[in-house]
Parts: C-alpha cells; structure tokens; sequence
C-alpha cells in the first residue's frame, strides 16, 4: 500500500479489501488514543477499548463516510462519540489531567484578556488551570480540547460535535469565559 | 473487549477482531435510504404544519370577535372557546418534529436550530395560507374536529352559540319573509322552525333578512317551549375559506320598495334591554 494515498483511497479500496484498512488505522491510532486521554479517559486499556471499538465501528459504516467532510473528522466523530458512551455507561465523569500543554491555554486565554488586571488574573499554576479546568462543563471542555489541543478548524469541529459552526464559535467563547470564572483569585502583578 | 498489546499491533487486533467477527461494511443503500427517511420524515411533519396553519386560519377567519361580549360573558370566556388551541399546539408539534428530521439527515447538524425553524415555520405558513385560500383549510378543520376528543370544529362550535334562545340568541337559514320583513320564518340549527318578529328591525337587519340565507338574531329572550322569537338585531352570518360554500341564496324580500319604516327611529323599549345593546347598533349602524 503506498504512503501517499490519502484517507479517501483508501478508504475506497477498503470496501473490496479489509486489509486495506490497516494503514489508516496506524496513522490515527496515536492521534486518537492522545485525544481520547485529553477528553478524560485516563486508563490505558480503556483507551484501547474504546478505540478498537471505534474502528471498527468505522469500518462497519464505511460506506456512510460523506467525501465532503474529511476523514480525519469522521473518525474524530466516531472516537468522541464512543467516549461519550463510555463515560455514560459508567456513569462517571470524566478525570481531566491537564499536562503541560495547558500552557496553549493559558496563551489563549492571555490573548483574549483585554486589559492588564485581566492578564494579571492568568499568571496561575499549572495546577491551578487544571483544576479549573476539570470543572469545567463536558462540552466547554471538549470544545477547547478540539480547538487549542487538537488544533481543529471550526469546520472541522463542527463536523466532529456535530453542531452549526455558529455555535462551535459560541461554544469556544464561552468556555473560555466559564474557564475564567474558574479560575482563583489573581495574583499580585509585580 | 479488553485487550492487551503492543501499540504496534493494534491495527492487526482490530483487523482480527473484524475477520473473527465476520463484519463487513454496511451497504451504501441503507444510509441513502435512511437519510431519506429522515428527509421524507422532515417534509411530512412541515406539510401537516401547514394542515394545521390552515385549519387554524379558517378558524379564526370564521369567529366574529366582534360579537364577543354578545355571545358570551366576558372576552376572556369568548377567548377560551374561540382560539385555535388544537391548530396552534399541532402547528408547533409538526414544526419541530420537522427539526428533529432535518436535523438528523445527513448535514443536518450543520444548519442552526434558528434556520431550520425559520424555514420550517415559513414553509409551513405559506403553504398553510394557500391551503386556506384554496379551501381546504375549512375541509381539515371541519374533519380533524369532528374525530378530535377535545376539540369541536369551529362552526360546530359557533352554531351552538346561536342556539340559545333563552339567552336572546338565534341563529339559522330564513326559510320566508313578509314583504315589509315585519315577520319572517327562520329555521334553526336543529331544524326547528320560528316565527320571528321583525318590527324591531331598522334598515340594515331588515336588509340581512331580505338577503336571505344564513343568519344570527339577537333578540328578547324567550321561553323554552316558545317558536316566536322578537328579533332586534339582524346579522349575515358568511362562512370564509369554506372549500363547498353553499351558492347565495334567493332574496327572500324586497324591502326597499315596500318598507315603510325609517331606518333612524329608535328600537322599542324591549330591545333596549339586550346586552349590549349599544355595541350592537354601533354594528348595526357600520354596516355588519
């Protein structure tokens, strides 16, 4: 199978072939299990299963894949919408650890701040993020975990949550905006 | 389905667990298929919308808010009696059960809950208002009613209002007239024949009954086993939207030439007493 075939070939020549299939699960299968840890799934297996599941689940419904959104957002679909099921059938929420990459959200949100008492509010922990960050509603998180995690366009997200791009936009704003409010009190400025 | 490997094998585990399973892709027909299911789904619920629209148009065309406070007590109990409840509640059922379909096809997802309401409302309202002028909206209403368990069809409804003689109420067809229109006969809803007093008539009533037809009598209150009924006040009733309306009827009288009463000299004392006596010649004065 050459390297360079795209998602869609080969996602046709997997119809007649499901060996075919292989290459494609390779080259999601780190992205995935990253983001399926990001949205909270924090045992190894548990990622594992869910994953394979949602492979397979893809391969059974290859042939609902619309060409006119693009693969790597079918699959994202797929994979959030089987950690949802996860996260129901055990009835739990999901354990958000933020690692270093908080520090992406943090850039944003300094970003957004739109005086100096605001950016003063950002100059938190890491650990102090994470927390606030784990409050955070599920659909505020898994907003900002596609849009400054995953680096996801609003397109894409849209196609992922399965939502207008309008409310993708809403979404993001008031994530950040509920992340704010999580946030402990600032710190001096120097 | 736990399973415990090497990430390097995990595209050769969900590929056995495909062998092993014996899955194979579901055919592109059942997704064509159930996308237009939801499509279809979606189409049906805004065309019953526009049923509803219809029907909910016919009913309030054909009450006369203007005679609220003549048939009954109050506005509020008119209101409760009159306004289209069952139109208005299925109109927004289908409505959003036309949302929930298109929302579920394909790029369903993609159109704001705002947009596909609005298109769903105005579809559902223009066609409902062709229905309406086409006629059919006085056919639905007149169906769906004569089934529905807590609704009665509007004209249904509006005749037994005009059935109450002991409230001073009356309503039928005008089956003769004196040629002054100084007497008529009238035939109620339920097939009983009156003779009705139109001495009390001034120019406008009497020409409601030279017309013919169909029509409502606010009159003195009679007794229960009385057939003369004292007539004040004479009002055509026209039905709008009706897909099989009855043909005009034939005059019945020709008052210009042979009434001797003017049309300006005040009703006698009995219908003074009517309520609301004022309301129905300022009607009655613009030309009901």
């Amino acid at each position: 199978m050459p390297l360079d075939m795209t998602d869609e070939e080969i996602v046709r020549r997997t119809l007649s072939d499901k060996e075919a299939f292989a290459p494609i699960i390779e080259r999601y299968e780190s992205k995935l299990l990253r983001y399926l840890e990001r949205l909270g799934v924090l045992v190894r297996e548990d990622r594992e299963d869910i994953l394979q599941n949602a492979f397979v689940k893809a391969y059974k419904n290859l042939n609902s894949f619309d060409p006119t959104l693009s693969f790597s957002s079918w699959m994202y679909r797929i994979v959030h919408n089987e950690a949802m099921s996860f996260f129901r059938a055990k009835r739990s929420r999901p354990q958000v650890i933020l690692s270093e990459e908080g520090e992406v959200l943090i850039t944003e949100l300094r970003d957004d701040a739109s005086d100096a008492a605001a950016d003063a509010e950002l100059r938190l922990s890491q650990e102090a993020l994470g927390r606030a960050f784990a409050e955070l509603e599920p659909r505020y998180r898994d907003a900002l975990i596609l849009r400054f995690f995953e680096e996801r366009s609003y397109a894409e997200m849209s196609d992922i949550l399965e939502v207008p791009v309008g409310t993708v936009s809403t979404l993001l704003y008031r994530a950040k905006r509920a992340l704010r409010e999580l946030l402990p009190e600032r710190t001096p400025s120097p | 389905m736990t399973s415990h490997f090497n990430d390097d094998h995990f595209a050769k585990r969900v590929l056995e667990r495909i062998s092993d399973e014996k899955l194979t892709p579901r055919p592109r027909w059942e997704f064509v298929f159930k996308n237009y299911v939801f499509w279809g789904l979606g189409a049906v619920a805004i065309a019953l919308g526009a049923f509803a629209f219809s029907a909910m148009l016919f009913e309030i065309e054909n009450v006369d808010w203007r005679l609220a406070l003549v048939t009954h007590g109050s506005f509020l109990a008119f209101f409760l009696d009159a306004a289209p409840f069952l139109w208005v509640g299925a109109l927004a059922l289908f409505i959003a059960l036309g949302y929930v379909n298109v929302r579920r096809t394909n790029h369903g997802y993609r159109y704001s809950l705002a947009l596909i309401a609005a298109g769903a409302v105005l579809t559902s309202l223009t066609f409902g208002a062709a229905l309406y002028a086409t006629g059919w909206g006085g056919l639905i209403e007149e169906t769906v009613g004569a089934y529905a368990p807590f609704h009665r069809p509007i004209l249904t409804e509006e005749r037994s209002w005009w059935l109450a003689p002991g409230k001073g109420l009356l309503g039928g067809h005008i089956v003769s007239a004196a040629p002054d229109v100084a007497s008529f006969v009238l035939r109620d809803f339920n097939g009983a024949l009156w003779n009705v007093d139109g001495s009390d008539l001034r120019m406008p009533d009497m020409a409601a009954v030279a017309r013919g037809g169909l029509v409502r009598i606010v009159g003195v209150p009679t007794t229960a086993t009385s057939t003369v009924f004292h007539a004040c006040f004479v009002l055509s009733w026209e039905f709008h939207g009706d897909f099989q309306r009855a043909p005009s009827p034939l005059p019945v009288a020709a008052i210009a030439s042979t009434s001797e009463r003017s049309p300006f000299v005040a009703r006698s004392e009995v219908c003074k007493g009517i309520r609301p006596y004022q309301q129905l010649r300022a009607l009655d004065e613009a030309g009901f």
